[in-house]
């Protein structure tokens, strides 16, 4: 074939993508463009580390808000009970905060496993609401609704946004890399084995429940250094506000309206619906209706490409180029 | 002591009233196979919907059930047949966004007609009340409580006593097999959730006069309701209506008893117990398909 | 990979540090040009109804400025943008409003729970931070040296009032026993502890105290174990919703206390009376404002109101005339320095005197209001709330103990 292969098409997209990225902050006007940037990049981070488990698996958590929270929390308190000033010493415990998320998501994920399809769902959202509930209530520990601060870091002016930044990009690469190292694994074979059938992959020989564990703990962790950042990114978090049933949701969203697993969906999903929220909440929120032209868009998306935009537009693609009904591509349903 | 037990009734009788929301929701589950996320924007739509009425033309808030009812239902088959018929691959998943697109959409519109001061169904008699030694209970509660049993009973009725009512049972059983043997899986579907509509807005009426509520207390609800059903077992209407006095019970008793914080956190720590020994859930069906 | 990453970070920070990242300063607007207040409230979410009523306040301020000529010769224009009560947005608004759309000034929104997170922005791009509801002790605590609360006292502080009325009572009259509820918030929580410690020291049994999560729907549970305790006098952290509720419980279950006070709902107006009827009777909230207040401005506030509203005296939300004292003290200071330089408000205002609705305050090196009259004890009496306590500004007698319930 003449025509230039698909993958390196994708890979150079995501060298100018990465190229673009890096520079961002230096070209950007002003610093609430920095700060939009950072809530997109943070949300390529959530969305990548939800497709981990959720794309790959098909078992559809809703309550990722839950580490994301929980993980905002461990390094506040981190930082609290050590006495770490502001400034760039508290990023470098956000991978401690992501390792004790990885434990709580052991054992969550050791109990919400023995279920599946449907009560996962709904195991993960009550999950979700009793680490809010725990938030709340521990007030000793978190300072309950009175919320809990960060240190504040000393950067001054249009400076402040762009360590966040940096942090942000930093999470979203690696969770990009993991996504990308597994999908191209034995291991995330095993995964999408048990996404189609998971009695037939135990058939097989896949340790469905190890594997399944794995990517769940490792989805977690690194929704948990996510949270970390953005906590002291904003400075105050408060437990309805990090465990937020909006967030996870959100996450699930950027993946299906991307692509459900594949490496390219979450990021575009999120690059797509992030902007465009804040926005829509910032110049129609006063008038009520954007809540509705969101779900009205996106009620539009899910029905007309059910399976994201990646898939859809490859197999557009995949047609066009055959000019006729060529084998379908196997690729994510 | 007696305080526990003022608690129990009133988590009895509240009890009925989630019964009634959450046995919407799991007859939507049974037959269609989707979580309907959107079920606590409905309800809420069911209370604005009533709370018009008596707003703007005195209509009592029970009575007006006989208009509100009919017309969720109506809505329930068209929002069915425009928003959940056309997922053909992964429904699961994708019901949940869709529906949960439409409590979005659902939750602008009130606050645009409604904004999003809190309000509250207030009919003349709503603090009026009988004694029972020296605890009172409001009539409304009781009320309520009575409606959601009647509502509850008529859908016991058709399902059980109904042709129509053992087409819906033999979809919720297999879905495949009910197709094989002709039966219309898609009206069914539609009809169930225009079924699960009614009784949101009975639900909502009810809800509406005993709580204060503003277009985005879905949240709260559908989080609520959602590990009703998962305690009950997905599907069963039994286990939703065991599940909800167990819930309001316990956490209404945990709130006089323990503390308030404490209250809804018992209830999720029942719920965790339960899945433990019994994953499928109270009532559930043991689930080895794939849903 | 992560090592280059890191270099270029490093190195784009020293570029930008080297350039001078010395902030957001604007450019003083020239004499005589139009200028734009911004402003995050929370149109929508769970705050929505009292940021309507700061928006209410905050607009009849500009009409006003502008009817007067302006700003220090500025004409104003109010720029809201909704935070959906949500701290995510109002921090990604202040920085929108200051450093993309570059407002004059920024006001603030609404409750203590987002004016933290808001007042770190703003005082990192160096802005002024008048605001209208953020008076929690975590607040001040931060230390912002940019942030003032333009309330006549700081939250804690509120029910202060209340308490030397109880206890100026006659020893045979003065509830034996009390019962507190609160919401765990950084708004009503401190005011009930503060309370209750007061009325411990002086000998009312507490019988009752619980905190509940401010996510909390159903409050009759809660409302039955204040009826069971029988205290003499109930003492509740509300919101508007739980305000409402607790009382209706009162009600059904025929429970009289002697007296009630409720941190906030019983302020709000009609969205309260509207719910409770006739039955608001004899109900207490501590407030800086009233209706009826002969403060500085006040009468006129309260016609022009009226006059761009509509409704009644009643129906103004003391969170309005919040808003509006804040537009006053700007108004003040931007006189007093001759300027709308940010930095020259923030240096004037941490000095003198500001005439407010509210009264006369000033303001200490955290932004605590000093030296204002102080927040008194207002009650529902025949329909409306009045001053009841100190007598130096009550208009009525206290009525007490509390009628029973109609």
């Amino acid at each position: 074939m003449r025509l230039p292969d698909m993958r390196v098409l994708m890979g150079s997209g995501m060298v100018v993508l990465l190229a673009f990225a890096l520079v961002l902050p230096s070209i950007s006007p002003d610093s609430a463009t920095t700060n939009m940037a950072t809530f997109t990049l943070m949300y390529v981070g959530l969305a990548t580390a939800w497709n981990i488990m959720g794309g790959y698996t098909g078992y559809i958590s809703l309550g990722h808000a839950g580490f994301f929270g929980f993980g905002s929390y461990t390094l506040g308190l981190l930082l609290a009970k050590l006495g770490v000033a502001g400034g760039y010493t508290p990023f470098l415990f956000v991978p401690v905060a992501g390792l004790i998320t990885a434990l709580l998501a052991v054992l969550v994920g050791w109990f919400a496993l023995r279920t599946r399809a449907a009560t996962f769902v709904i195991v993960t959202i009550a999950f979700m609401f009793m680490l809010q509930l725990l938030a709340e209530n521990l007030i000793g520990l978190t300072g309950g609704g009175s919320g809990l601060g960060f240190p504040i870091p000393p950067w001054r002016g249009d400076f402040y946004d762009i360590p966040f930044y940096y942090a942000m990009l930093v999470l979203a690469l690696l969770g990009l890399a993991v996504s990308w190292w597994i999908r191209r694994s034995k291991f995330g074979l095993g995964l999408l084995a048990i996404r189609d059938d998971e009695d037939k992959a135990l058939a097989v020989g896949v340790p469905a429940g190890a594997f399944k564990l794995t990517a769940f703990v490792v989805s977690a962790a690194l929704v948990g250094m996510i949270g970390g950042v953005y906590g002291y990114y904003v400075t105050y978090i408060y437990p309805q506000f990090v465990v937020d049933p909006l967030i996870g949701i959100s996450m699930v969203l950027m993946v299906f309206l991307g692509g459900l697993g594949t490496l390219g969906g979450p990021v575009l999903g999120a690059v797509i619906l992030e902007p465009a929220q804040l926005w829509l909440a910032y110049h129609y929120g006063a008038s009520r209706l954007y809540l509705v032209l969101y779900s009205a868009v996106f009620l539009l998306v899910i029905l007309l490409m059910p399976r994201g935009i990646i898939p859809s537009v490859r197999e557009l693609i995949a047609r066009w180029r055959a000019r006729a009904p060529a084998p379908q591509k196997v690729v994510a349903p | 002591m007696t305080l526990a037990l003022e608690a129990a009734v009133l988590g009895i009788l509240t009890g009925g009233v989630y019964a009634l929301m959450a046995s919407g929701l799991t007859l939507i589950f049974g037959v269609m196979r989707i979580i309907n996320v959107g079920h606590g924007a409905l309800v809420v739509l069911g209370a604005y919907l009533s709370f018009a009425l008596w707003n703007r033309w005195n209509i009592d808030p029970f009575l007006s059930l006989v208009v509100t009812m009919p017309v969720m239902f109506v809505l329930g088959v068209i929002l069915q047949i425009v928003f959940v018929r056309p997922l053909k691959t992964d429904r699961e998943a994708l019901s949940v966004l869709v529906t949960y697109g439409l409590a979005l959409g659902i939750e602008g519109l009130l606050g645009y007609f409604f904004t999003s001061n809190y309000v509250q169904i207030t009919a003349w008699y709503d603090t009026a009340s009988f004694p029972i030694g020296s605890f009172r209970v409001a009539y409304v509660y009781v009320l309520g409580f009575l409606l959601c049993l009647a509502i509850l009973g008529a859908m016991f009725l058709l399902l059980y006593r109904t042709s129509f009512g053992s087409a819906i049972r033999a979809t919720m059983l297999n879905r495949t097999a009910a197709q094989l043997v002709g039966i219309d899986v898609d009206r069914v579907s539609a009809f169930a959730f225009g079924i699960g509509m009614a009784t949101a807005a009975a639900g909502g009426v009810v809800f509406g006069i005993t709580n204060s509520f503003n277009p985005g207390s879905h949240y709260d609800l559908i989080s609520r309701l959602l590990t009703i059903i998962v305690l009950g077992g997905l599907g069963s209407l039994r286990g939703a209506i065991i599940a909800a006095l167990i819930m309001l019970v316990t956490t209404d008793i945990t709130a006089v008893v323990i503390s308030p914080v404490w209250a809804s956190f018992v209830f999720f720590v029942i719920l965790v117990a339960v899945l433990l020994v019994r994953p499928q859930g109270l009532f559930g069906v043991s689930v080895r398909d794939r849903l | 990979m992560r090592k280059a990453l890191i270099a270029s970070v490093a190195g784009l920070g020293l570029t930008l540090i080297s350039c001078g990242g010395g902030g957001t300063a604007t450019a003083t607007p020239s004499p005589g040009t139009p200028i734009t207040i911004g402003v995050s409230v929370s149109l929508t979410g769970d705050f929505s109804g009292d940021g309507k009523a700061l928006v209410q306040g905050y607009d009849l301020w500009a009409q006003d400025i502008n009817a007067k000529g302006g700003l220090l010769g500025h004409q104003v224009t109010m720029k809201y943008v909704d935070d959906a009560s949500s701290t995510e947005q109002v921090v990604s608004n202040y920085q929108k409003l200051i450093s993309s759309d570059q407002v004059a000034l920024v006001f603030g929104p609404y409750s203590s729970l987002l004016t933290k997170p808001a007042a770190v922005v703003v005082e990192r791009l160096g802005y002024a931070f008048p605001e209208p509801a953020g008076g929690a002790p975590s607040v001040f605590a931060a230390g912002h040296k940019n942030l003032f609360f333009v309330q006549p006292a700081a939250i804690e502080d509120n029910l202060v009032s209340y308490t030397q009325w109880l206890l100026s009572l006659p020893a045979d009259q003065r509830p034996a026993t009390a019962a507190y509820a609160t919401e765990d918030d950084p708004f009503t929580q401190p005011q009930i502890d503060k309370a209750k410690s007061l009325l411990e020291a002086a000998g009312i049994h507490t019988v009752s105290y619980k905190v509940y999560p401010a996510e909390t729907t159903d409050f009759t549970p809660l409302a039955l174990q204040v009826v069971n305790s029988k205290a003499d006098a109930v003492i509740l952290g509300t919101q508007v919703p739980d305000a409402i509720a607790f009382v209706k419980t009162f009600i059904t279950q025929r429970y009289n206390p002697k007296t009630i006070i409720e941190t906030a709902g019983p302020d709000q107006g009609s969205t309260y009376s509207d719910k409770l009827g006739a039955n608001t009777e004899g109900i207490m909230v501590p407030a800086g404002w009233t209706a009826g207040s002969t403060a500085y401005g006040n009468p006129i506030f309260v016609s022009e109101f009226i006059a761009k509203y509509g409704g009644t005296a009643a129906d103004i939300s003391a969170d309005a005339a919040e808003a509006y004292s804040v537009g006053q003290v700007v108004d003040q200071a931007a006189t007093k320095a001759n300027s709308i330089d940010n930095q020259k408000l923030i240096d004037t205002l941490h000095t003198g005197v500001y005439q407010t609705v509210q009264g006369p305050m000033g303001f200490d090196a955290v932004g605590r209001p000093t030296g204002g009259v102080g927040v008194f004890v207002e009650q529902w009496q025949g329909g409306s709330a009045v001053f009841v306590y100190p007598p130096s500004v009550a208009s009525a007698q206290p009525e007490y103990p509390k009628h029973d319930w109609q």
